[in-house]
């Protein structure tokens, strides 16, 4: 009988660490309120908010271009991820949420002009922008629309419940072109 | 008392093969399922693989002699002890895990543990699947932590290698079948360690206040 007190204190532990443990970084959860009333979330500044993108540089420096194409992308990134983090909460910071709405729309629209013919694998430069982004523009331009049509959605679902319902197509947008256009990341 | 000697020794209970088992399949399944962009599989597939893992460790308490810890984790003598008399006449097989064994045991756990523990907080590029504690940490972190996820899976790999290796060393130099107990929990009780029958019989309170830790885990944890 020791033994299994033992073992379920050691197991309730492992369970408590691994709850308990994370609480106190939670970034976007205030306090735990009971009723499901939006309440004003306390502004917890861990870390900047991301911005919409960045104006891109004429193609000129292919390399510079590049760099510049994929850390739009990288805020690109860090917009979403504010957004999964509030989708994820039970109490979603909507000005948060709808600030990043806002920047997603903002790169869905900008991000058609970043693919000029030269900045894709034939420029020689590491990439995960795949060839058929050149070579099967209409679809690679579908993709876009869908994107865009999902973002405008979403810029538009300000209370947490439509946001909730809205968030996974907008990311399901971005998946539908990384499978086809983006290249999987190598072993290096 | 003429009692006829059992010709079977019980050695592997049915929650450890279960565990097991389980693991061989979610692991694979996990594989399969991120190399087929099925990462909704894969989440799934992952919080199994953490009550398995979960319930490992409690059953290594709280199980039989055979999966105990502290039964089968022994010091460097006995490790040492164990691959010198490998090669010996006299050599029995050992009851439940050998002490170098033991120690690949250890490592599958530790590797298993590490791999589900990036895991839970590693996203996806395009943000349609997450770890379910991703929102714990930054969007840096959470990217590295899915490169190191990547990574420690040809970990993972070389110490699965390194355990099926061993199983055909058995099979082939020693001519001793490791997986056939593993599936039916018992082998022939001849030239073995241990009490002939093998273990005892498990405690289905034991085994229950597993099942409900093991789940409570994956639960707090993916609420």
């Amino acid at each position: 009988m020791k033994a299994i007190l033992f073992a379920a204190a050691a197991a309730t532990a492992l369970a408590l660490a691994a709850c308990g443990g994370g609480e106190p970084a939670t970034p976007v959860e205030p306090t735990p309120a009971a009723d499901a009333a939006p309440v004003t979330p306390e502004p917890v500044a861990v870390a900047a908010a991301p911005t919409g993108p960045v104006a891109m540089p004429e193609p000129t420096d292919i390399a510079a271009y590049m760099k510049a194409r994929h850390e739009n992308y990288e805020m690109l990134g860090k917009n979403m991820k504010v957004l999964q983090d509030n989708f994820k909460s039970e109490t979603p910071d909507m000005a948060a949420a709808t600030a990043a709405a806002v920047n997603v729309k903002a790169f869905a629209d900008a991000m058609g002009a970043w693919f000029p013919a030269g900045t894709g694998p034939d420029s020689g430069i590491e990439s995960e922008a795949k060839a058929n982004i050149w070579t099967d523009r209409a679809t690679f331009d579908a993709a876009l629309t869908k994107l865009q049509a999902e973002s405008v959605k979403l810029v538009a679902a300000t209370d947490a419940a439509a946001f909730k319902a809205q968030f996974p197509p907008t990311g399901g947008s971005c998946k539908n072109c990384h499978d086809t256009f983006r290249e999987e990341k190598k072993d290096q | 008392m003429n009692a006829p000697t059992p010709s079977r020794q019980k050695v592997w209970d049915i929650p450890t093969r279960l565990v097991h088992w389980g693991l061989v399949i979610c692991i694979g399944l996990s594989w399969w399922a991120v190399e087929n962009k099925r990462m909704d599989i894969h989440y799934w597939s992952g919080l199994v693989v953490l009550g398995l893992l979960a319930f490992r460790i409690y059953w290594g308490f709280a199980g039989p002699e055979t999966a105990r810890f502290a039964s089968f984790i022994k010091g460097p003598r006995a490790v040492f002890g164990y691959v010198g008399k490998l090669f010996r006449p006299d050599y029995r097989a050992s009851f439940g895990h050998n002490p170098l064994g033991a120690l690949s045991v250890m490592a599958l756990l530790l590797a298993v543990a590490v791999q589900v523990g990036l895991g839970l907080f590693a996203s996806d590029t395009s943000y349609v699947s997450s770890g379910p504690l991703s929102n714990l940490v930054d969007y840096e972190t959470s990217e590295d932590i899915t490169d190191l996820h990547e990574d420690f899976f040809n970990v993972l790999l070389i110490v699965i290698g390194l355990h099926l290796a061993a199983i055909v060393f058995y099979l082939v130099v020693k001519r001793i079948n490791l997986v056939s107990p593993m599936i039916s929990g018992s082998r022939k009780a001849e030239n073995v360690e241990g009490p002939p029958t093998g273990i005892a019989p498990i405690s289905w309170v034991r085994l229950g206040i597993g099942v409900v830790l093991a789940a409570g885990v994956v639960w707090l944890i993916a609420r």
